[in-house]
């Protein structure tokens, strides 16, 4: 479904992406894991639209990627839920609901996503006049996994969707995303919890230094000491 | 003092506040939302002014006609500026966009009044048309028609932003664009063509500006940056991201500057000056706005 | 260029410059000419803020009508010339302490509204305190000539660059570039950023005041409103942007440039089409060439080098 070739990306004069080859298939959950710094976000952010890769190709359904602006690609189905959540805070959770289904297509089935994305966080529901602003850091995750979901993704990728909350609150933000998988949307999620992550993704890549450093099976990789107690070791 | 002197003064800072608000409101939705300055804001009003003149002279078109043409040709002028002058901009770092956004609206300031000397000479020009001077008596004040055009023209106009940006899609992208400007992005919001519609509508309510300014006092290729000026008080005045503010703090400016009148006679110009920068250093946010 | 080559070329130039008013009797010439130097005077001391410092402080014509009303009315009081100008410049850098402490508590877009504000009052209350034209008294018409003038604003000039090189050199000078780059940075650093600024606003004032004074002693009859008038703030930043700002040659180019347009336009068009053309090349400086006609030349002898290098 998305394969990403050998992308190099830079920062003005600095690149932080060397070689990045991944992909997601139909309906998985793949993690990507790594280090703060190491590259992760800029990954997203690059498949997103946000940023545009230097070489290399981004390829989503057979059609490539590279140089289309975010707004566009969120047309095409991959939506990303940033590190900082990206939401308004001025503005009433509805609307920021609401602004999820900007695009033609998804705004036509607005109702019914609005149903499925309160269904899934019925606090939302109860609060949908209040400012998104005074939300809990809880909320406003479930704002932004809501806002994503109205955009009708086939593909969803989540920058960091357990930090700064409690642990209790991680739990269930990563229990709403395997449900979310369960539904059939594909799923690219960047944790920097490496046990979290890797016990609800089928695949994961391990990101360091701008590069992928390795990749396989979540299962595997969570059983295996020395992949963990390496990562565990360099952060 | 006579309540009727009163009265009238109260009257007259309503007309020209409802102008200073008007103003100021395009200015206050380019800046809140794009954090562009445009200092060359007075100009598209004077250009406006301009426009209704000719249409008026030349097609002997009723300047409150021609009001919805000034609109749309003076939103085609604001987005050819932008795409040329601004929109390099919209990349760089917030300080440094909003800094050079200020310098290329100065840059403006410094040409089109030049473009204008050329095209109408320095002479000033008022839009006369025949109705021009009449009044009808309410109580014990006389109240003027076209200033009074103009106050219902500035609530309307007002009032049509916020029900715009409140309750329609695209102006809730546009609130949402300056809000957060990446997660509208990721929302499959077009942030560059928000901005340029933005900028545009700006512009065009400018020029409404201008036409009534055209109509209540004269317009001249220097009246931009004294109008800039008046949007920047009253901007200061409302602070960012309040509508209905920018219209209360129009109507404060001129009801001050009515009054003050009275009391410091030639002196009250500068009255908005002095306010102005008590509240840049004091009170940034401004009276209504957010901190 | 080797330095004693460019000593003895500057050398030559200005001694091209006193000898003028020598051979030349025109006064249309000799005009240009003092206009110019005022201007260098005025843009130069707006470099030192303005350029060096990054502080685009958009009241300056504030200071230069402050120098210019001051020594006006106390020379003509009977003062002698050159303590009406010191006492005007002094005016101009105290009026510029006074509210240099408020001014540069407003940080970047609201400093320079601000500033453009606080000049606007001015011009606003002495527009209205006083209105009429202040006229030189008839024995001086009689016995006006412009051959002082020229020189004074020579040795005002030359007084200005010589301050403005020995700042570019200093500690002062690099203090406030790495204001200019960065304030916070150069705070971190240890920069004294609040008295560096301080200190060279004081400088870019008293210049600013003594490019005043000069204009004061030149000018036949002056409407005090029009001393304050926010062109010569305009003008002066233009110049900068378009010379180069905080550098050397800039505002000197940008000078010779401006004023040189200003008497060949006016010839053939309404007055002000300087502006125009000075305005444009100010957009394109801002949007592409940061570093104006002397960033631009640089540039160009640069890559002249590196490809003869090759």
């Amino acid at each position: 479904m998305l394969q990403v070739e050998n992308i190099d990306v830079r920062y003005s004069d600095l690149q932080v992406l060397w070689d990045i080859s991944l992909e997601v298939n139909e309906g998985e959950l793949v993690s990507l894991v790594g280090c703060n710094g190491a590259g992760k976000s800029t990954i997203v952010e690059t498949i997103a639209g946000l940023v545009t890769p230097e070489n290399g190709r981004i390829v989503f359904d057979g059609e490539q990627l590279n140089g289309t602006p975010a707004h566009r690609i969120v047309e095409r189905g991959i939506v990303l839920i940033p590190e900082d959540r990206g939401i308004f805070p001025g503005m009433s959770v509805r609307e920021n609901l609401e602004l999820g289904a900007y695009t033609p297509a998804s705004r036509k089935q607005s109702k019914d996503s609005f149903e499925f994305v309160y269904n899934l966080f019925p606090v939302l529901k109860e609060r949908h006049n209040q400012t998104a602003g005074t939300l809990s850091g809880g909320e406003q995750q479930m704002v932004a996994i809501g806002r994503a979901l109205m955009s009708k993704p086939r593909l969803l990728m989540c920058d960091e969707p357990s930090l700064g909350l409690a642990p209790i609150i991680v739990k269930s933000i990563l229990k709403v995303i395997k449900q979310i998988s369960d539904s059939g949307v594909s799923i690219l999620l960047v944790e920097q919890n490496l046990k979290a992550s890797l016990s609800i993704s089928q695949r994961a890549y391990i990101i360091e230094n701008g590069r992928v450093a390795t990749d396989g099976e979540s299962s595997c990789m969570l059983d295996d000491d020395s992949v963990v107690g390496a990562y565990l070791g360099t952060c | 003092m006579a309540i009727e002197l009163w009265s009238q003064t109260f009257v007259n800072g309503i007309n020209i506040g409802a102008l200073y608000a008007l103003t100021a409101v395009g200015l206050s939705l380019t800046f809140g939302v794009m954090k562009i300055l445009n200092v060359g804001h007075g100009e598209f009003l004077m250009l406006g002014g301009y426009l209704a003149y000719w249409l008026l002279t030349l097609f002997k078109v009723d300047p409150f006609l021609s009001l919805p043409l000034v609109f749309i040709a003076l939103f085609f002028l604001g987005a050819i500026a932008y795409k040329l002058f601004f929109s390099v901009l919209s990349g760089y770092p917030e300080e440094q966009k909003v800094k050079n956004s200020l310098l290329v609206g100065f840059g403006l300031f410094l040409v089109i009044p030049q473009i204008a000397r050329l095209l109408w000479t320095g002479d000033e020009r008022g839009i006369t048309p025949a109705y021009s001077g009449s009044s009808f008596p309410l109580l014990d004040v006389r109240i003027a028609y076209v200033p009074l055009g103009g106050v219902i023209l500035a609530v309307i106009v007002i009032a049509a932003l916020h029900l715009f940006l409140k309750k329609t899609y695209f102006g809730k992208a546009v609130r949402a664009t300056s809000e957060n400007w990446k997660g509208a992005k990721l929302t499959g919001i077009n942030v560059d063509r928000t901005y340029l519609i933005t900028f545009s509508l700006g512009t065009a309510i400018a020029g409404l500006g201008g036409v009534m300014v055209g109509l209540t006092q004269s317009i001249s290729p220097d009246v931009g940056m004294e109008w800039t000026l008046k949007a920047l008080i009253v901007l200061v005045l409302a602070g960012i991201g309040s509508i209905g503010g920018t219209l209360a703090a129009g109507l404060t400016l001129g009801i001050l500057e009515s009054v003050g009148a009275i009391f410091m006679g030639p002196y009250a110009v500068v009255l908005g000056l002095v306010i102005f920068l008590l509240i840049l250093m004091f009170r940034p946010q401004g009276l209504f706005g957010k901190a | 260029m080797n330095s004693s080559k460019r000593l003895s070329l500057i050398g030559a130039f200005l001694l091209i410059l006193v000898a003028v008013p020598l051979f030349v009797k025109r006064n249309d010439i000799l005009t240009w000419i003092t206009f110019t130097l005022i201007y260098i005077t005025l843009s130069q001391s707006w470099n030192i803020i303005g350029g060096y410092c990054g502080q685009q402080n958009l009241g300056h014509a504030a200071f230069f009508g402050i120098g210019a009303l001051l020594t006006r009315y106390v020379w003509l009081a009977g003062v002698p010339l050159p303590a009406a100008m010191l006492l005007g410049a002094l005016a101009a850098c105290i009026f510029a302490i006074i509210i240099g402490f408020p001014a540069f508590r407003l940080k970047g877009v609201y400093f320079i509204i601000g500033t453009l504000v606080m000049a606007e009052i001015l011009k606003m209350i002495f527009d209205t305190i006083l209105p009429r034209a202040n006229v030189l008294p008839s024995r001086m018409l009689g016995a006006y000539s412009l051959v002082p003038r020229y020189y004074l604003s020579l040795i005002i000039a030359v007084l200005t660059v010589t301050i403005v090189l020995w700042i570019s050199r200093s500690k002062l000078g690099l203090g406030l570039l790495s204001i200019r780059e960065d304030e916070d940075a150069a705070e971190a650093l240890g920069v004294n950023t609040q008295k560096n600024k301080l200190v060279a606003f004081m400088i870019s004032t008293f210049l600013a005041g003594l490019a005043g004074g000069v204009y004061a002693y030149y000018a036949v009859a002056a409407q005090p409103g029009y001393l304050f008038a926010a062109v010569w703030t305009f003008d002066a930043v233009i110049i900068v942007f378009v010379g180069g700002m905080g550098t050397i040659m800039g505002p000197i180019i940008g000078s010779v440039f401006f004023v040189l347009l200003k008497q060949l336009l006016s010839l053939y068009l309404p007055g002000g089409m300087h502006v125009l053309v000075f305005g444009i090349l100010f957009i394109i400086v801002v949007l592409f060439f940061p570093g104006g006609l002397i960033g631009l030349i640089e540039k160009l002898r640069r890559t002249k080098e590196g490809g003869a290098a090759n």
